[in-house]
């Protein structure tokens, strides 16, 4: 059964929550593509928010008149009118309380939740494996009461109705003890669904909300992931055809004379914009390449290759992005002209060729054609690494965590601000490095300063 | 101009820029006959008077904020503009709406303000220009209201834009003797600058 969330949009970078006017369908009515399903309003102006799929209005979780956070579900739609039954049955109906109830939930606890939930953002790899928060939580699942103030995600109150879990007997492992979605699963006993490919840029929030988990249950807190291996101890795994390709590109890059150059690039901005673009669908790997594929426009040098007849300038800018295989190796899918792709279209190809990616369906093309590579470790909380160069290429950029740093602007003020460490690590022979310095000043101003612009 | 065909225009104009977003944006500079109008959202209880028994036509339009007020001599400045090419964000338009009739203002030799928290602009304590937009898929429709030398006695019946004890005055109780017409090439300019625009005439 496909549900898809309505979020509250953000109307403005500086928009907490917005205030649902009217809804302009029914429960039950059928909705298209692009058609005006309820009216936002935020300070002076309404918005009329769109459907993103034909379907079925399902529910509305929160009614006309409430108020609700930027990137809250506040309703739900099914594909086929079969689905609406089950949605109706299930969904919480609208009621004041459950809006007063979300409203306790500042603005910022929400972004949280969706930052360790589910926000996709840059790129790569995080295997965990479910097993143990599984057991353990089926252990606490009949000793867990709460003490009859229930705060738990619209998500997660959805969850559970559809899956017969009482939200009394759930401990919520969200801020301030706030149920989320995976509580639900993980007290029912469903292995949850961490996202293979986990894309995010935030893994601070991943890496604090371990400790945020209270201690003082059975549940000794659940331990960071395991980290992977692929033999056991003693025993010696051949290399598979994947790993055999990277080691090959690995070895060679040792005859290319690299030298690397950071920097340092503010996010806050960013990060709102982000929120902004997240109900479209657009993911911070969209973002990431486009600004890149932007800057490299600019910086056409940054973009060449070494080649035995001299400096080779691409025709296209096609940014590839490191993705790990699960079952070892590494794979670059690329997103062709990123300069010149927009940003939904980015985000939509990219889902699609970590998909295919994951089902080794990929072209040829479609992982060697990158004239630059992305590499993201920012969701382990990574707060720098250097990476090699693929060869063929000139050059690769490491991107950091975004993590909150003092920081001392010009005028000798200090203030806390989101601050994420890249590192190009450069060919030499081509790109010197007054290139690369240059090229990551402008990245860092169009982030820093423009991020409207990346959605132009 | 009757409000009608005003939202006619714009309702035609937003429709074909939501098809086509780089078709013309359009702006207009009018003056109503009396009526109310009231958002989307807004609450009955700002007019004060039964709706259906109403002196003048009140028309339920889909902008944010409370009831309004038109009548001649005051300019009602409808901006179909797409936000995509401009910034995606109603809160930027809303404080650029309000910086074109401050600057309007200034040249007149006025000194317009904003409320810390409330959307319009002020001179002294009295509020002249009003604001009220409605969006969709970034494309927007109607836009400010600004009181030149209206007759204010039809604000009586309603309490503006929901705000109790608001006054609301009109630039001729500073500049006697001024006309829509002196004011309405300044806002031309106003927004063209604003917006960078290119006129073209329809």
């Amino acid at each position: 059964m496909a549900t898809h969330d309505i979020f509250m949009p953000a109307l403005s970078s500086t928009m907490t929550e917005g205030k649902i006017v009217e809804w302009l369908k029914k429960p039950g009515d059928k909705v298209e593509r692009g058609e005006s399903v309820l009216v936002v309003e935020s300070d002076k102006a309404d918005m009329d928010v769109e459907s993103f799929q034909d379907g079925f209005l399902a529910s509305i979780v929160m009614p006309a008149g409430s108020s609700a956070p930027v990137g809250e579900t506040i309703g739900l739609i099914v594909e086929t009118v079969d689905e609406i039954a089950a949605v109706q049955a299930n969904a919480p109906s609208p009621s004041p309380q459950s809006a007063s109830q979300e409203k306790e939930s500042s603005s910022s606890q929400v972004q949280e939740k969706q930052v360790s939930v589910d926000s996709p953002k840059a790129t790569v790899i995080a295997k965990a494996s479910p097993a143990p928060l599984v057991s353990e939580s089926s252990v606490n699942q009949a000793q867990f009461l709460n003490d009859g103030r229930i705060v738990a995600s619209p998500r997660a109150k959805k969850l559970a109705s559809q899956m017969g879990v009482d939200l009394a007997t759930v401990r919520g492992s969200g801020p301030h003890g706030r149920i989320q979605a995976e509580d639900v699963q993980s007290a029912k006993g469903q292995p949850i669904s961490v996202p293979w490919i986990a894309e995010s840029n935030a893994p601070a929030k991943i890496a604090s909300d371990v400790p945020r988990i209270e201690k003082k249950s059975v549940d000794s807190g659940n331990p960071p992931a395991p980290g992977k291996s692929f033999g056991s101890r003693g025993e010696t795994i051949p290399f598979n055809t994947l790993q055999h390709a990277v080691n090959r590109n690995m070895e060679e890059s040792l005859n290319t004379p690299c030298f690397r150059v950071g920097y340092s690039i503010l996010t806050d901005e960013l990060d709102l914009f982000y929120k902004q673009v997240k109900p479209n669908g657009v993911t911070m790997t969209a973002l990431l390449a486009k600004a890149v594929g932007l800057s490299l426009a600019r910086h056409p040098q940054v973009n060449a290759a070494f080649s035995s007849e001299g400096i080779a300038y691409p025709s296209q800018i096609n940014v590839a992005v490191a993705v790990a295989m699960e079952d070892g190796g590494l794979i670059t899918p690329v997103l062709q002209n990123a300069d010149k792709t927009s940003l939904s279209d980015l985000s939509l190809q990219w889902a699609d060729l970590v998909k295919r990616a994951r089902n080794k369906q990929l072209e040829p093309q479609e992982y060697s054609s990158g004239t630059f590579t992305l590499s993201n470790l920012g969701m382990f909380g990574v707060d720098r690494f250097d990476a090699i160069l693929p060869p063929g290429t000139g050059a690769i950029l490491a991107v950091g965590a975004s993590l909150p740093k003092v920081v001392a602007s010009k005028d000798g003020s200090i203030s806390i601000k989101k601050q994420m460490q890249v590192n190009l690590t450069a060919d030499h022979r081509v790109i010197y490095g007054a290139d690369g310095a240059l090229f990551l000043k402008d990245l860092t101003y169009l982030i820093e300063n423009n991020p409207y612009s990346l959605s132009s | 101009m009757p409000f009608e065909t005003a939202l006619g225009w714009q309702k035609n104009f937003q429709k074909s820029l939501i098809e086509e977003p780089f078709s013309p944006q359009a702006v207009w500079f009018l003056e109503h006959f009396s009526c109310f109008t009231i958002g989307t959202g807004s609450d009955k209880k700002n007019l004060l008077f039964e709706e259906n028994k109403s002196p003048i036509p009140v028309f339920c339009i889909k902008r944010g904020g409370e009831v309004t007020h038109h009548m001649p001599g005051q300019i009602v400045g409808y901006l179909v503009l797409n936000l995509c090419l401009h910034k995606k964000d109603l809160s930027w338009y809303l404080r650029e709406l309000e910086q074109v009739l401050i600057d309007v203002l200034k040249l007149l030799g006025i000194e317009g303000k904003r409320v810390d928290g409330f959307t319009g602009v002020w001179c002294e304590d009295k509020k002249v220009g009003s604001i009220g937009i409605g969006c969709k898929r970034w494309v927007t429709q109607h836009g400010f209201s600004l009181n030149v030398e209206c007759d204010l006695v039809g604000f009586e019946k309603i309490i503006p834009c929901g705000l109790d004890k608001v006054k609301i005055g009109k630039i001729s109780d500073w500049i006697p003797g001024i006309k829509v017409c002196d004011v309405k090439p300044l806002l031309r300019e106003s927004v063209k600058r604003r917006f960078k625009l290119n006129w073209e005439n329809i």
